[in-house]
């Protein structure tokens, strides 16, 4: 393997890296010169110069969301890690935690540094159960060394970090709804403005940041701006990438891989190629919100901008491949099943558009489909996009959108057949 | 001030308003369901969408949630936006039964009317609906969780606005529910708000279950009768039968919302022993006779006996223009001016309210508004329900709510209560305790202080005393206002119309001078409504006539010698003035009369047929009146003379009903700065009798649906006053009072001050009356019988 890897770099199979380890590796060597040597704001500055974009899914500039907090403010703040990673096909930050969950602990150290926040919470899905563990460990050897608590390093720095397990809902994942969570209230997203910087975290200003963009931080603080975004092959791009490969390949594992890499390489070279010698036919190419892409989009660079030139998102980077076999009507329909279940019922177009787009999908599947359900298919993905309360609705209709766009055809052959055309398909 | 087009037409609205608000201007309404007045916008259900041209948001957007920008441009009917609202309106309707034909909803239902405002007519889903369990939520409402269309108001105004804890939102995605964690009655004093709320036919009105179509009922703007805040309402009746009562609305008092004792609390009209005919020593007589033989025996009494021997009593629930009529027919008569309440001691704190406070009462608008109340002695769920919840929504803004009371107070808010006996905080708001000066400091750094005092515990003279606090904490940058509470619906405009006078005396040392030959009681039973019942029972022997004007079967009006009914609140116009001055009209919702359920025995239609109205004769008591004082003068002709008479009445003749109403300013005239408090006798116990929540004003006592909320008889001690005594709780212990001897099951509450003992007037215990002198008493344990 070329790509340099810093998120990735002590992972070892079955095996998680603690304090002694990630020191060995150049552990905390960030923090410690960060500390000593870096203001705040320099450090604010060097992630946005860095141009590292959200990892969580959204890929929203760190350097500029972190502008917009108060760091100099007096008062409560609050540094919140996103780990409630649910969406299917995506399980990259399950991996990092498993390998070495010191990363996110220097990260959010130094987030919190740079952002001036002396309380962090790690809200972790309920299913992690053994990332929770290792984090968990990790605080408390953290806190052994001087690096958490009271005055860390000698800096006058003090940073008290928690673990708080999710109850196990997709909704979680969105920032507002994480954040009722956290406070012990029901997980509805809330009304923007105000943006959690104003009024976030029991009405404090927040930020809200994900694993591996936390994770990338020491790297970057270690490494430079410049390195970092030369560690992409596209430009406009920076850093490295955890792809989690999924579906019909025969090499399902996660990779740390550089932003731009081509979707070919990916599917070809590291997932060993479609498996039982079949066809790719398509892909998530970043989680199960994302858009489809098509044998004809294999060469695209998977970064943000190439992917939204086609069509579809970088997400969080979970690559679904599905092979010629394979019914896009069931694939979009088990996808909204999943989201129509995950809605948290607070808007309609979520909570009865997708439980319509749902049944929908389940009569042009099972051979019920008329002309009329493709229209009205048509119908409900212009009305639910960019009209419901948060980005659940807006991403479940994301595969939608694919569905219609690029595999129409597909469909005419469900209403004409009066069934599933695709052969051996057993997923209704 | 920006200015904005919404479908071709151009509106200036006040900054930070939306353009819902702004279209609503103009008369343009967005179906919505989620987006309520008083519970504000949300965004939840995304039906108000309209499409914005010019403006930084262009293209769909909620006019709920969107800030009005100066130019924009915003249409509402446009092909796009109208094709959005009816998916919008099919996806809420994708579960929704077609059960409108048995849906109590139906007719006044919002979703109804949003799916044929929403363009969507032509079921095209053919999915399975979801459905529910529903459950027992007690007496009052109707749960049917299959209609429900999750615009969460029901629990926004249960749970945001009224405090209410034991019903919310459980369960996601297109399974959530809203309900109790457990079935049962519903806690709150406020839940039969979310049958107001509920845009459908989830949330409905038990108690008028299968009873009514909308369009088919009486309505008429009214003011809630239970106590003196006067809530606006909007009762409904039909058959002759006042079936129930919904919140109206007027910012300025109660908001969109009421209590449930306002709201259940109407079948008072219906009551089965309510007495419609008059009689004459216990034959029943014409009205007309009635009236005849009450004004020849007036004349004769006071030409041979004196204008002594005629006394007139007015009342705290009698219409303004019903005591002004009853004055003026005593100046006609001859005989001394009428005493306007029975209750004494609350007639004297609502005359401080009327003149001492007049230039510094607070609306309920102004309390929501405070930043600081400081209540002394006002237990609110109890007295004023409405103002526990105005509290509620000062605490949501940021304020800070101080309770001084004996009583274990509770309140839908956050609140630091301290506990002290009615001597105490007589003592604190005449300054003279170190509470009194971080009090005074707290005051004085408030931005928009508000002092809340209950008119029954604190009387006249402690009512002074927190005018002159108000007074001192006020400045010339702002005032501190004073929310004075009192007993009556009327009970402000009882004491308007009777100025304090040197001299005056009251009802029993007028009765007891033996000069009194006949007394009239109009609309008031001084056995129930005022303290020393045993006393004026006592009086009554001594009377040659005793004549009763009341809609309600009070113990008194079976003892009268002559009775003639008059109708209730809700069956002839009228008008009240609330606690804080705020003079309000309410129209005939029903004409009196038997209803129909009881006529027809269940029947209907009725098999009996009359020429007349069977129990129609109650007329209202300034009808009477009016006819005692020989003119045809309606209503509005009373009013205008009124207006003329009074100049604090000014622009009475030109009020509607429904209306904010308009404040009855009186000159402010300080009363004398006299009391004398009496000293505590050595080992007793100061006595507390508080308004039970339910069954303790007349209206409620009668009211049969209110039954299941009502309070069973006892005494409260604090645990230390027990053990000081040898009492356990659960026993029954005799309380000792001037007024008579009463066995109670003795509870104990940590929360009560210590040094007092807390009884409750309710229907299982009416022999004591709140608003007493203070008062002492002993409690002791019951002497074994062997």
């Amino acid at each position: 393997m070329s790509t340099p890897q810093l998120l990735f770099k002590n992972r070892r199979p079955d095996e998680t890296v603690f304090l002694d380890g990630y020191r060995a590796s150049g552990g905390y060597q960030g923090l410690e010169q960060a500390l000593k040597g870096m203001t705040p704001e320099e450090i604010r500055l060097l992630v946005k110069e860095a141009n590292l974009r959200g990892r969580g899914g959204a890929g929203f500039p760190t350097g500029v969301k972190w502008s917009f907090f108060p760091a100099e403010a007096p008062g409560p703040k609050y540094l919140v890690c996103n780990c409630d990673e649910m969406e299917p096909g995506t399980y990259k930050d399950g991996e990092l935690l498993l390998a070495d969950p010191h990363q996110l602990v220097e990260g959010m150290i130094l987030s919190a540094f740079a952002l001036q926040t002396d309380v962090g919470y790690i809200f972790i899905r309920y299913a992690y159960q053994r990332q929770a563990e290792n984090l968990r460990r990790a605080i408390a050897e953290a806190e052994a060394a001087g690096y958490l608590g009271k005055n860390i390093l000698g800096s006058g720095f003090d940073f008290a970090l928690h673990v708080h397990g999710s109850a196990g809902r997709y909704i979680l994942g969105e920032e507002t709804a994480l954040l009722n969570g956290l406070e012990g209230k029901r997980p509805n997203p809330r009304l923007k403005p105000p943006f959690p910087a104003t009024r976030g975290l029991f009405g404090q200003p927040t930020t809200v940041n994900n694993v591996e963009t936390l994770a990338n931080i020491p790297h970057i603080v270690t490494g430079g701006a410049s390195w970092f975004r030369g560690l992409a092959l596209t430009p406009g791009s920076s850093g490295t990438k955890l792809y989690g490969l999924s579906g019909h390949l025969n090499v399902t594992e996660c990779f740390e891989l550089p932003v731009g890499i081509p979707l070919r390489e990916i599917v070809e070279n590291y997932g060993g190629g479609v498996w039982q010698q079949r066809k790719f036919k398509a892909c998530l190419p970043g989680g199960a919100s994302t858009p489809y892409l098509t044998a004809a989009q294999m060469d695209t660079a998977l970064d943000f901008d190439s992917l939204e030139k086609v069509g579809s998102r970088f997400g969080t980077a979970g690559v679904t491949v599905f092979d010629d076999r394979t019914c896009m009507v069931a694939v979009t329909l088990n996808l909204i099943r999943f989201f129509a279940r995950e809605s948290c019922g607070w808007c309609t177009p979520c909570r009865d558009g997708l439980t319509m787009v749902r049944w929908l999908l389940e009569t042009i599947e099972s051979g019920q489909g008329t002309g009329e359900h493709l229209e009205m298919l048509k119908e409900q993905l212009l009305n639910i996009r960019g009209n419901s309360f948060c980005a659940l609705a807006e991403g479940a209709m994301g595969p939608v959108d694919g569905l219609l766009r690029l595999f129409e055809q597909e469909i005419i052959d469900h209403l004409e057949a009066g069934k599933c055309p695709v052969t051996g398909n057993r997923t209704i | 001030m920006p200015t904005l087009t919404i479908d071709n037409q151009q509106v200036t609205v006040h900054d930070g308003a939306t353009v819902f608000e702004a279209a609503e201007q103009l008369g343009i309404v967005i179906p919505h369901f989620c987006y309520h007045k008083a519970l504000g916008a949300v965004g939840a259900c995304r039906m108000c969408a309209v499409t914005v041209h010019a403006g930084i948001f262009k293209g769909l957007q909620m006019a709920c949630l969107l800030k009005v920008e100066e130019g924009m441009v915003v249409t509402t009917g446009d092909p796009r936006s109208v094709e959005f609202r009816a998916r919008v309106a099919e996806w809420q309707m994708l579960n929704h039964p077609h059960d409108c034909p048995v849906c109590d909803e139906g007719g006044e239902c919002q979703l109804q009317e949003m799916t044929i405002a929403g363009g969507h007519g032509r079921r095209r889903y053919r999915g399975e609906k979801r459905t529910y369990n529903n459950q027992q939520l007690g007496p009052f409402i109707a749960q049917e969780m299959n209609r429900c269309i999750q615009c969460y108001r029901c629990v926004r105004t249960y749970r945001d606005y009224c405090g209410g804890r034991d019903f919310g939102v459980m369960g996601s995605r297109n399974r959530v529910f809203f309900g109790r964690f457990q079935a049962g009655p519903l806690e709150s004093d406020f839940s039969g708000n979310i049958v107001d709320v509920c845009p459908t036919g989830v949330l409905t009105d038990k108690t008028y279950r299968f009873k009514s179509r909308h369009w088919d009922l009486q309505e008429a703007a009214s003011v809630c009768p239970h106590c003196s805040l006067g809530c606006a309402t909007l009762p409904g009746g039909r058959y002759r039968e006042l079936q129930r009562v919904r919140s109206g609305i007027n910012e300025q008092v109660n908001g969109c919302f009421i209590c449930d004792r306002g709201r259940f609390g109407s079948s008072y009209v219906n009551h089965p022993d309510r007495p419609r005919q008059a009689r004459l020593a216990e034959q029943p007589v014409t009205v007309v006779d009635a009236l005849q033989q009450l004004a020849g025996q007036a004349r004769e009494l006071i030409e041979t006996h004196g204008p002594e021997a005629v006394l007139l009593l007015g009342s705290s629930r009698a219409t303004l223009e019903t005591n002004w009529l009853l004055q003026r027919w005593a100046a006609e008569l001859g005989c001394r001016p009428p005493l306007l309440a029975a209750h004494t001691p609350r007639h004297q704190a609502a005359r401080v309210a009327a003149f001492d406070l007049a230039d510094r009462l607070a609306s309920l608008a102004e309390v929501r508004q405070a930043d600081l109340l400081v209540l002394f002695a006002v237990d609110p769920l109890a007295e004023a329900p409405l103002l526990a919840v105005a509290l509620r929504q000062a605490v949501r803004n940021g304020g800070r709510v101080l309770v001084y009371d004996p009583r274990p107070v509770e309140l839908p808010c956050e609140f630091e209560h301290q506990s002290l006996t009615v001597l105490q905080i007589r003592n604190l708001l005449a300054e003279e305790t170190v509470e009194s000066t971080l009090l005074r400091e707290l005051l004085d750094r408030a931005a928009r202080p508000v002092l809340i005092g209950g008119g029954d515990l604190l009387g006249a003279g402690g009512l002074r005393h927190l005018q002159r606090l108000a007074t001192k904490a006020s400045s010339a940058l702002r005032p501190c206002l004073v929310h004075p509470v009192l007993g009556g619906p009327n009970s402000f405009g009882s004491a308007l119309l009777s100025p304090p006078e040197p001299g005056e005396d009251d009802l029993l040392t007028r009765l007891e001078s033996g000069r009194v030959k006949m007394l009239v009681c109009l609309e008031t039973d001084p056995l129930l409504e005022a303290p020393d019942g045993e006393r004026f029972a006592d009086t009554l022997t001594r009377l040659d006539e005793l004549v009763v004007f009341d809609y309600l079967p009070t113990p008194l009006s079976v003892h009268a010698t002559l009775f003639i009914p008059s109708t209730a609140p809700v069956e002839a116009a009228g008008s009240f003035i609330n606690n804080e001055g705020r003079l309000q009209l309410f129209g005939r919702v029903i004409e009196p009369g038997l209803p129909i359920a009881v006529t027809g025995g269940g029947d209907h239609p009725p098999r009996e047929f009359f020429t007349v109205t069977p129990g129609s004769d109650p007329q209202p008591a300034w009808q009477l009146l009016q006819q005692l004082l020989g003119g045809r003068a309606d209503l509005q002709a009373v009013r205008q003379r009124m207006q003329v008479a009074l100049p604090c009445l000014a622009g009475f003749a030109e009020l509607q009903p429904g209306g904010p109403g308009l404040r009855a300013a009186a000159a402010v005239a300080p009363g004398r700065f006299e009391e004398s408090l009496p000293e505590q006798p050595l080992g007793s116990l100061q006595l507390l009798v508080t308004p039970a929540r339910y069954g303790s004003d007349l209206f409620s006592r009668y009211a049969d649906k209110l039954a299941p909320r009502f309070s069973a008889a006892g005494i409260i001690l604090n645990p230390q006053d027990a053990a000081e005594r040898g009492l356990n709780a659960g026993e029954r212990v005799i309380l000792d009072t001037d007024a008579g001897s009463y066995r109670l099951p003795l509870t104990c509450h940590a929360g009560l001050a210590a040094g007092c003992a807390l009884v409750e007037n309710s229907a299982a215990f009416p022999h004591l009356v709140p608003g007493g002198e203070l008062g002492f008493c002993q409690v002791s344990a019951e002497v074994a019988h062997d």
